[in-house]
């Protein structure tokens, strides 16, 4: 409306003289520099604008201008941009975003402060720009792949973590992050935190006066250092699907206390309810915090009959048997594809109970045992579920003391088996023997891609030789990428000489 | 026509059909023919490629391949290789040091694991030591309890003292070579520390060299890469250029070639263009001319058609014209013809009332003509009862006439046979034979013949044969019964006895007992009354009938009967009787017609009567007697409906008999006679002559003549008997006494 307004009321004097038409132009640039100073956005205009009029004039002298819908003086700046000018200065009070034009949003958001309130902007501004410019705005660096690829998830979970981290029980407020809740909810899918800092170390320090005034708590042997209690928040996000947690403290520096790094029954307890009521969960993670055998076991009650987890992760914790023999019946209990017990402290038996549970099941894709102590006794168990298992395809069996009778036992697994990818042994005592086993039962396998053998004892020339088979078996998985359908042929076209011959 | 452009047409169906066969058959083909080709054609490609594999692989294929493969395909497969290799080795390096701080780890678990054990043992040891000495220190304890002395007690508590101050020491020992170990594996957190940081470092270092490595070399393949895809381009386009150039020279060629043979074509096309130019041309001319003359005519019979149509409109105009002065007329008419309906109404509706007039008019006319015609009816009847009167009172004036003239016709019959038998004796000297004819017996008119009453034929009957009780031999001849004389007397008597007999229960009751002192004849006169009007039976016929039904009925059941049963004499006659009647079935017809021919029909019947008495020797049972009255009953009811119309014929047949009668009367005396008469006339005459001649002789003659007078006068007085009017006795007795 106002562009063709201001051409309407400018066509007269374009249609007076080509010779006023410059003038005023030329006069148009001049006073646009000196007044327009103060506005950079709009001064571009002009410039835009002088550009088919010489054309025009070269063209043809007589040329109307108010042809022209890009012509204007450009003295006044347009009343939209006045108007989106002021839009943009007055949105933490009144914002208005969806009203306007794609276009004229387009600038808004442009020009929009990262600083809003995100009561104002979270669930209006669905632009990723803006969150972009928000991000950047806050963290130097960003990955935002880690995020979906999607700057305002990014935002949300980034900022959400923040407030975790620094959140002290007690002393903060819990409504800080209730409040975000309604803002976020929709928008965080992932939620990593690597550290949840304990109640005020004041409190410690006066404990000896707490301990006067409520002697029966004092005594407990776990003091209250209890962390925040996830289940409200893990409640809140409908979309939830990542948890990422790790009961840490970082930089205390010299204030170390033991007592800092406590994952507490209560801790344990609310988080295994946190996770039980959360039904899009499929990533859980829980590392490097001191998770012992029946903290292990009440999470992966909790997780029994999850309907869509898929991968859990307890790497680093101080898991023994027990909580394996947990893990199996998880196995067998859920959909899980992923298991991560690495560097804990599963010894044979509960390698064992893995093992047995692994025999049939259809769903664990991955299995990560590194650092463990599973010895031969649970290296042949697991050998031999292998053997029926027709769905796991990495494995990591690193440094688990496992020696040559495993690997005799492996050779065969590699021998029949066709779905495993990956394996590693590395940090283990294979012995020249056992390389030699290992190589033989890679020269019948066609799908093994990863291998590891370093500081396994075993020959150079057998890890070579295997090496080599990886190689080709490499290649031919690239061909087949690179090409299924011929690749399908080929196997179509094999299969039936195969019978013949 | 011409060849080339027939090749030229063919040409393209000859590259379609080469099109066709060539074309690829397709799986998804609507054809399933088409579709079993594709699959086999797969198969096939399939195993060909199969055996070249199979083939190539070990024989030519790498160089095939090489061939095959571009310089830049090579290129890239080389820095494939090269990159992976790279990247398997760079992440082997960063991995190592994971690997190896993992081996690390364990050693250092091993060892940690094989300390603790030790150190545990250690202090078991320690434990056990200890608590052997704080075993001994306190059984010592007891012992010093013992000590009395005190030297001994204070040498003890030294000892004691000693012994704790060893037990004390070994712990705090123990203390500190624990905290020794502490401190030294604090130094080796701290040298793990170290370690670990360096190890980061390490790792750090190791990680940015390979990624600057790998950036560097992915750079340099990139480079690598693109410049043999370059070369190759290079190479491809110059090797196009020459394929470009080598087929733009063959179309040059071609072109030429099909321009050379375009000229050729044009040329000939141009020859028979101008040859079929003439040819239209003149066709053309011919066409035209043609046409022209077509137009001409066309033109003047326009012409035609405008003067048609110029006279056909002034026609119109004029009819128009015509029309419009018929309309002008047409509602003067009609206006006229309105006021003639509106006048007409008027008419109507005068005439409607007096027609409603006229209708009450003659509805009292009719109601007064009804009434005369009632008057009338019964005028007439009047008239018909006066007539029925006047018919009978004719009747009985015709009957007398006819008596009076019947008389005055025999008078002169009997005159004229007296002459001739006076002729005959006296003058011819012959004996005379009065002539006997049917008419002469005849009294009365033929038609009036009265019908008699079946009561007073069973009176007759009765009395005729009481009669013949008293006198049965002398009067057969007068037993003159009327009717069928086939029947005898007996026979009806019999029957109607029987009759009489068996039926007595239609006779009441009162009757009977009235009837009981009465005569036996009249009883059964009666009684048969009686019967006759229950049973319907009124006039004589109808008896007859009734007494044929019984003789047939008992004719047919013999027929069909044994004739075997013993007969008696009585029952023969009245057998007989029964057979007369039977063959009188067909005279009781004409009994019945010729009533009036009484005397004949008695004549003959007597006769017949008298021929045939062959005895049958039937009777009829009192037991069929009422089979047979009901039977007679019921036939009875059919005829008597045909009464009527008979009487009509009845009286035009008498009239013809009557004339016939009279006609015969005139004729009694037959020609012969006459002449007879004639010739005895002249023969009279001439002996008139001789008696004139013979004068003398006549007064000798009129005394005979008077006394010839004399006779007559007698017989005059005897016809004229008081006798004769009772009697009807016949003339010839009459005739017969004067000659006695």
């Amino acid at each position: 409306m106002q562009d063709t307004v201001t051409t309407s009321a400018l066509l007269d004097p374009s249609h007076s003289s080509v010779s006023t038409q410059d003038k005023s132009s030329t006069g148009g640039h001049t006073s646009s520099t000196s007044p327009q100073l103060s506005k950079p956005s709009i001064t571009p205009v002009p410039a835009k604008s002088r550009n088919p009029h010489p054309r025009a004039n070269i063209c043809r002298m007589r040329r109307i201008i108010a042809e022209d819908p890009e012509w204007s003086l450009a003295i006044v700046p347009l009343l939209t941009e006045l108007c989106i000018q002021h839009i943009i200065r007055n949105f933490q009070k009144n914002p208005i975003l969806k009203q306007m034009l794609p276009e004229h949003q387009q600038k808004v958001l442009n020009h929009l402060s990262p600083d809003l309130p995100l009561a104002v902007t979270a669930n209006l501004i669905d632009n990723e720009n803006y969150w972009l410019r928000c991000c950047m705005h806050r963290w130097p660096v960003c990955h935002v792949a880690h995020h979906g690829g999607s700057w305002k998830r990014m935002f949300f979970e980034r900022h959400l973590e923040n407030l975790l981290k620094h959140f002290i029980p007690g002393t903060t407020d819990p409504a800080v992050i209730l409040d975000l809740l309604p803002l976020c909810r929709n928008y965080v899918r992932r939620v990593h935190v690597d550290q949840f800092l304990p109640p005020v170390q004041l409190p410690a320090q006066l404990r000896p006066g707490d301990q006067s005034d409520s002697g029966s708590e004092g005594e407990m042997e776990e003091p209250t250092v209890d962390h925040y209690q996830l289940g409200d928040l893990v409640a809140g996000l409908s979309h939830l699907e990542e948890l990422d947690l790790v009961y840490d403290v970082k930089d205390c520096g010299m204030n170390f206390e033991w007592n800092l790094f406590l994952f507490t029954y209560r801790d344990c307890l609310s988080l295994a309810a946190a996770i039980k009521a959360c039904h899009t969960l499929k990533i859980f993670k829980l590392t490097r915090s001191k998770v012992d055998d029946d903290k292990a076991r009440i999470i992966i009650r909790s997780l029994l009959d999850h309907p869509v987890l898929e991968e859990l992760d307890l790497s680093q914790n101080l898991i023994g048997d027990r909580g394996a023999r947990g893990a199996a019946k998880l196995l067998s209990h859920s959909r899980l594809r992923v298991l991560n017990l690495a560097n804990n402290q599963v010894r044979a038996p509960g390698a064992q109970s893995l093992a047995h549970a692994l025999a049939h099941n259809t769903n664990l894709i991955s299995l990560n045992l590194r650092l463990n102590c599973i010895e031969d006794e649970g290296g042949q168990a697991l050998a031999h579920a292998l053997q029926t298992n027709k769905c796991l395809t990495t494995l990591h069996l690193g440094g688990n003391e496992l020696s040559e009778p495993t690997a005799t036992l492996l050779s065969q697994v590699l021998a029949i088996n066709t779905t495993l990818t990956s394996i590693n042994l590395s940090c283990n005592h294979i012995g020249l023997d056992g390389g030699k086993q290992l190589l033989e039962g890679m020269s019948d396998n066609k799908t093994l891609l990863e291998f590891d053998l370093r500081l396994s004892d075993v020959a150079q020339e057998s890890e070579y030789l295997i090496g080599q088979a990886l190689y080709a078996n490499q290649e031919a998985a690239r061909q087949r990428a690179l090409n299924p359908s011929h690749f399908m042929s080929t196997i179509t076209a094999n299969g039936p000489e195969n019978s013949v011959g | 026509m011409n060849p080339p452009g027939s090749l030229e047409a063919l040409d393209p169906n000859v590259d379609e059909h080469l099109s066709t066969q060539i074309l690829v058959p397709s799986v998804h083909s609507d054809n399933s023919q088409e579709r079993i080709q594709a699959r086999r054609l797969r198969i096939a490609a399939r195993l060909e490629a199969r055996r070249r594999e199979a083939l190539g692989e070990y024989l030519d294929g790498k160089k095939e391949s090489e061939e095959d493969q571009s310089k830049s395909y090579k290129q890239k497969e080389e820095s494939r290789l090269k990159l992976a290799k790279l990247l398997l080795c760079g992440t082997e390096l960063v991995t190592n040091i994971q690997v190896a701080i993992d081996i690390r780890e364990i050693h250092r678990r091993v060892e940690e694991e094989e300390i603790k054990r030790q150190r545990i043992e250690k202090l078991e040891n320690e434990v056990k030591t200890s608590q052997d000495k704080f075993d001994e220190i306190t059984s010592k304890w007891e012992e010093g309890k013992q000590k009395r002395i005190p030297q001994e007690l204070w040498e003890m508590l030294n000892t004691q003292q000693l012994h704790c101050a060893g037990l004390l020491e070994d712990k705090n020992k123990l203390i500190s070579e624990l905290q020794q170990e502490l401190k030294t594996k604090d130094d080796q957190y701290v040298k793990d520390l170290k370690k670990q940081s360096d190890d980061i470092c390490l790792l750090l270092e190791r990680m940015e060299e390979q990624v600057k490595n790998v950036m560097k070399t992915f750079r340099e393949e990139l480079y690598n890469i693109e410049k043999a895809f370059e070369v190759e381009r290079q190479e491809l386009l110059a090797s196009n250029k020459k394929k470009w150039e080598r087929a733009l020279q063959a179309h040059n060629a071609k072109e030429l070639e099909y321009l050379n043979n375009r000229m050729k074509k044009v040329e000939d096309y141009e020859k028979q263009l101008n040859r079929q130019r003439i040819w239209d041309c003149e066709e053309y001319n011919m066409i035209k001319i043609k046409l022209e003359q077509d137009v001409q005519i066309l033109e003047q019979q326009l012409q035609q058609r405008k003067a048609i149509y110029q006279l056909n409109q002034e026609k119109l105009e004029y009819n128009l014209q015509v029309l419009k002065k018929r309309d002008e007329e047409s509602t003067v008419i009609k206006s006229q013809q309105k006021r003639k309906i509106n006048r007409l109404h008027d008419i109507l509706n005068n005439l409607r009332s007096k027609y409603a007039k006229q209708i009450k008019q003659f509805q009292e006319e009719n109601q007064s003509l009804t009434s005369d015609y009632k008057r009338l009816v019964m005028q007439f009847k009047e008239l018909q009862k006066a007539m029925r009167h006047f018919a009978l009172i004719d009747d009985e004036k015709f009957r007398e006439i006819w008596l009076m003239n019947e008389e005055e016709a025999k008078d002169l019959i009997a005159r004229a046979f007296d002459v001739d038998r006076i002729i005959h004796t006296h003058h011819l000297g012959l004996p005379w034979a009065a002539p006997d004819f049917w008419f002469l017996n005849n009294v009365g008119p033929i038609s009036q013949q009265p019908q008699k009453s079946a009561t007073q034929i069973v009176e007759e009957m009765l009395m005729r044969s009481e009669e013949e009780e008293a006198e049965e031999a002398t009067s057969e001849p007068e037993s003159y019964l009327d009717l069928p004389k086939q029947i005898s007397e007996k026979t009806t008597k019999r029957i109607l006895m029987l009759l009489c007999d068996e039926s007595g229960f239609l006779i009441e009751s009162k009757l009977l007992s009235l009837l009981l002192p009465l005569e036996q004849n009249e009883c059964y006169l009666l009684r048969l009354d009686a019967i006759f009007s229950a049973l319907g039976i009124e006039s004589e016929d109808d008896l007859y009938k009734l007494v044929n039904f019984f003789l047939k009925y008992r004719a047919h059941r013999l027929s069909s009967s044994l004739q075997i049963k013993p007969c008696s004499q009585a029952s023969m006659e009245k057998a007989s009787m029964e057979e007369t009647s039977t063959r009188s079935e067909l005279e009781l017809a004409e009994q019945t017609e010729m009533e009036g021919e009484k005397e004949e029909s008695l004549v003959e019947g007597e006769k017949e009567e008298e021929e045939e008495t062959p005895p049958s020797p039937w009777v009829i049972h009192p037991n069929d007697v009422l089979k047979i009255l009901e039977a007679f009953v019921m036939g009875l009811k059919k005829p008597r409906d045909s009464w009527a119309p008979l009487r009509v014929q009845k009286n035009v047949c008498d009239n013809s008999k009557d004339s016939e009668y009279w006609q015969a009367l005139t004729t009694v005396i037959p020609s012969s006679k006459q002449n007879l008469w004639d010739a005895l006339y002249t023969a009279l005459e001439k002996y008139h002559l001789v008696l004139t001649q013979r004068a003398k002789l006549l007064l000798e003659n009129s005394s005979l003549e008077q006394q010839n007078t004399e006779l007559q006068a007698l017989l005059q007085q005897y016809l004229n008997s008081k006798i004769n009017s009772e009697l009807q006795v016949p003339p010839t007795q009459v005739l017969r006494v004067p000659t006695k």
